[in-house]
């Protein structure tokens, strides 16, 4: 079943505008109900989501953004006033032949307050602008695509909750050792959830859990047809709507 | 003729060293061999030669006292091993690490609450950050005032006072740390 470029378009596109001079890339769709691949039909995926020239600075700042916005330092080191003792004066100041010192626990001392340390806890955070993040979703998923590392199931269902089956699904298809299973629910299947259960590198996320790091850590990226119709939905409108400028402010403390 | 031969043969010192002349009896040999147009000398030692069979040695003379030869057998006793740990390689595909990063694009990819058209931001998902922590970014001044305003609510001062007393303290000298040595901005330095 070969859909058509216009019917593909409406039905998958949720109702979106094709862009003039871009043409949309069109994708198999498979089963998950054997170990073989068997190919259910194609469908179009939205070019300025799955097509756009993947920045590989933008992925780069996302994921530096993930790995140190929630980031807190917890190390921390005692001043010379915080260090216990240290407030009588070790010796007079005249007459011994011995330096001169004021506390046993000034930083020049052995044991003594560490003067420009780490103080804990020393946040990290920070917040990357709106639309670099909005970017680097769209460079991922195209990076994605284009590097054949993108595959797209009608459906997470499979017949046993056997976690061999799986395994031999995967080594079958050619997907890589580590395989990210996109669904638009956040409650997946008994089966595929068991069968997943076991290997740390085979995960289910639903669509709002998808980003930029986890896409990079898994070889490969399979989307659900739910889930595609979702994640263009999702970013086209980002990409479109009106009050853009009030999306894309700064981040406020307080705010949320 | 001769005292032009004299003089060159007198200095012949150095030539004669690096091309001595044996079975050379006669002055005019030695004065052939010191200037002859039909000879030329040929380079035949380069210094890339001697690098390349092997690291040139420097200090020559010098005495390396330290010991040279790799690792010094320490063994407490003849049975036992030695006390180190045996080598467990991290699990990268734990839960932890295989979702990391999980939900931090649900601002843009999460539904929207229909009455208010809100999402869900990044910063409400730091369930392991110090609630006044979450969304903080500044320097141990601004981040301590903060804690302080939040922890003062719940009875600190009754709970922890050596801990209060130690914020206020530190509070206290950072303000006239930044506002009496410092020129710069205070959000210039940590």
């Amino acid at each position: 079943m070969i859909l058509s470029l216009y019917g593909a378009w409406q039905k998958n596109c949720g109702g979106a505008f094709p862009p003039k001079f871009k043409a949309p890339r069109q994708v198999w769709v498979s089963n998950m109900d054997t170990v073989e691949e068997e190919k259910l039909g194609l469908i179009d995926l939205h070019p300025e989501v799955f097509a756009e020239r993947p920045r590989v600075d933008i992925i780069h700042e996302n994921v530096r953004w993930q790995q140190l916005y929630r980031h807190v330092s917890y190390a921390n080191t005692k001043m010379r006033y915080e260090v216990r003792g240290g407030g009588k004066k070790p010796r007079q100041q005249k007459g011994s032949g011995r330096s001169r010192h004021g506390s046993i626990r000034s930083p020049i001392w052995r044991g003594g307050g560490i003067v420009h340390g780490p103080r804990s806890p020393t946040p990290y955070f920070y917040m990357l602008g709106f639309n670099t993040r909005l970017n680097g979703l769209r460079s991922t998923l195209s990076a994605k695509l284009a590097q054949d590392d993108l595959h797209i199931v009608d459906s997470l269902d499979i017949p046993t909750d056997d976690p061999s089956y799986l395994e031999k699904l995967v080594e079958e298809r050619g997907w890589g050792p580590a395989v990210l299973f996109v669904d638009d629910n956040d409650i997946m299947p008994l089966n595929i959830t068991a069968a997943s259960d076991s290997h740390g590198h085979y995960n289910l996320m639903p669509v709002y859990g998808l980003n930029v790091y986890s896409m990079l850590k898994h070889h490969t990226l399979v989307l659900t047809l739910a889930a595609v119709e979702r994640l263009e939905e999702r970013l086209l409108f980002h990409l479109n709507r009106n009050d853009a400028a009030s999306a894309g402010q700064k981040y406020k403390l307080d705010s949320v | 003729m001769t005292s032009l031969l004299g003089s060159m043969i007198s200095t012949l010192g150095m030539a004669l060293r690096y091309r001595p002349l044996i079975g050379v009896s006669s002055q005019v040999s030695k004065a052939n061999a010191l200037f002859n147009p039909e000879l030329t000398t040929v380079r035949f030692r380069y210094h890339a030669d001697k690098v390349a069979k092997g690291p040139v040695p420097r200090r020559h003379g010098y005495e390396e006292k330290l010991f040279q030869s790799g690792l010094l057998p320490r063994k407490v006793s003849v049975d036992k091993a030695l006390p180190m740990p045996t080598y467990k390689p991290k699990n990268s595909w734990n839960e932890k690490r295989a979702l990391f990063g999980q939900n931090d694009y649900i601002d843009i990819l999460g539904p929207s609450n229909e009455i208010s058209q809100k999402t869900l931001h990044p910063t409400q998902l730091l369930y392991h950050v110090p609630p006044w922590l979450r969304g903080v970014q500044g320097n141990e001044y601004q981040v301590l005032l903060r804690r302080r305003k939040f922890v003062q609510k719940k009875g600190y001062a009754l709970g922890h006072p050596t801990k209060w007393a130690t914020l206020n303290t530190r509070i206290k000298k950072l303000y006239t740390y930044l506002n009496h040595k410092t020129k710069s901005p205070f959000w210039k330095h940590s």
